[in-house]
């Protein structure tokens, strides 16, 4: 089977960066045929991928775990409908993002527009001040914090920021994947950084005030 | 709020440089420190500058985030094989693919 890559984008993501893996075709082929060493090597070679996406996207371990079960059984159901126009871990990527969407809609978010639902509440709306300057935020951001930052985003900021800022993903894109406004996309991903600016902020200011009381 | 084709950069209000701030970010290379057309008004304005500059920070690092995956726990591929070989390969509701 042939595989088309993807065009290269200028910030790639977890899965655009990665060009197809050596045995993936055959993986992929013989997988169609109900070969079950096929799954496990398909799952092998991408489970961190999906688990990582997961993750980022969901900001909790348990059911992180769970969408990956599920992102995996329905590659397996869906397996036949690959025809390889785009990169196997492009489209597997595609139908993980679905399948989060589809997850969190089903969570208490179906009865508003999505518009609506990537919008948080006003408390956990980031200030709108610009603050002061604060010479020591480059020097403490780490990743750990950055994680920590991330996960406890509302989940419409989460989203917008990992597709954007950590997948990759242009505000187009991610306007058709949640069916949103480009602009929405824009502000969505605005406000999730002066959000992650606020948390980062109090979390120098917590490790300062240790510091002196140490 | 989108970013009239006519603004003036030289009489821009710091309230105004936060509405326009979504669009400048999304537009050109993302990096609003860089931008030639704004190095006056955040030259004079420092809170602002220190705004764009923590936000490309965090930015920057969040590609850091690519750097480290996890792997889920063993239970999730045992789970899986115990579906598959309970029929779970049966089509259920679940997300349309192109």
């Amino acid at each position: 089977m042939t595989q088309t890559a993807t065009p290269a984008k200028s910030t790639p993501g977890l899965f655009k960066r990665n060009p197809p893996i050596a045995g993936e075709a055959e993986a992929i082929e013989a997988a169609k045929n109900g070969d079950p060493e096929a799954f496990s090597k398909l799952y092998t070679l991408h489970k961190r991928r999906v688990y990582t996406l997961c993750l980022r996207m969901l900001g909790n371990v348990s059911e992180a775990e769970d969408m990956t079960q599920e992102a995996f059984l329905h590659l397996f159901r869906k397996l036949g409908s690959f025809r390889g126009e785009s990169a196997f871990s492009t489209w597997l990527h595609r139908l993980t993002v679905n399948l989060v969407l589809m997850h969190l809609r089903k969570k208490g978010l179906n009865l508003v527009s999505l518009e609506e639902t990537i919008n948080p509440s006003e408390e956990d709306a980031p200030k709108r001040d610009f603050g002061s300057r604060d010479p020591v935020l480059a020097s403490s951001v780490d990743r750990v914090a950055l994680e920590r930052a991330v996960a406890s985003l509302p989940p419409g900021y989460r989203m917008v920021f990992v597709l954007h800022d950590v997948e990759g993903f242009e505000h187009n894109e991610i306007a058709t994947m949640l069916n949103c406004s480009t602009g929405n996309s824009k502000s969505q991903l605005h406000k999730a950084r002066l959000r992650l600016r606020e948390l980062l902020r109090e979390n120098s200011e917590i490790a300062l005030t240790e510091g002196e009381a140490a | 709020m989108p970013l009239p084709s006519d603004i003036n950069f030289d009489t821009l209000k710091p309230e105004e440089f936060e509405q326009y701030l979504p669009d400048l970010f999304a537009n050109g290379s993302g990096k609003v420190s860089e931008d030639p057309r704004l190095k006056q008004f955040l030259d004079n304005h420092p809170d602002c500058a220190a705004l764009v500059n923590d936000l490309e920070t965090i930015a920057e690092h969040a590609r850091s985030l690519f750097q480290v995956a996890a792997d889920p726990s063993d239970k999730v591929w045992q789970n899986i094989q115990n579906k598959l070989q309970q029929g779970g390969l049966e089509e259920n509701e679940g997300p349309e693919l192109a």
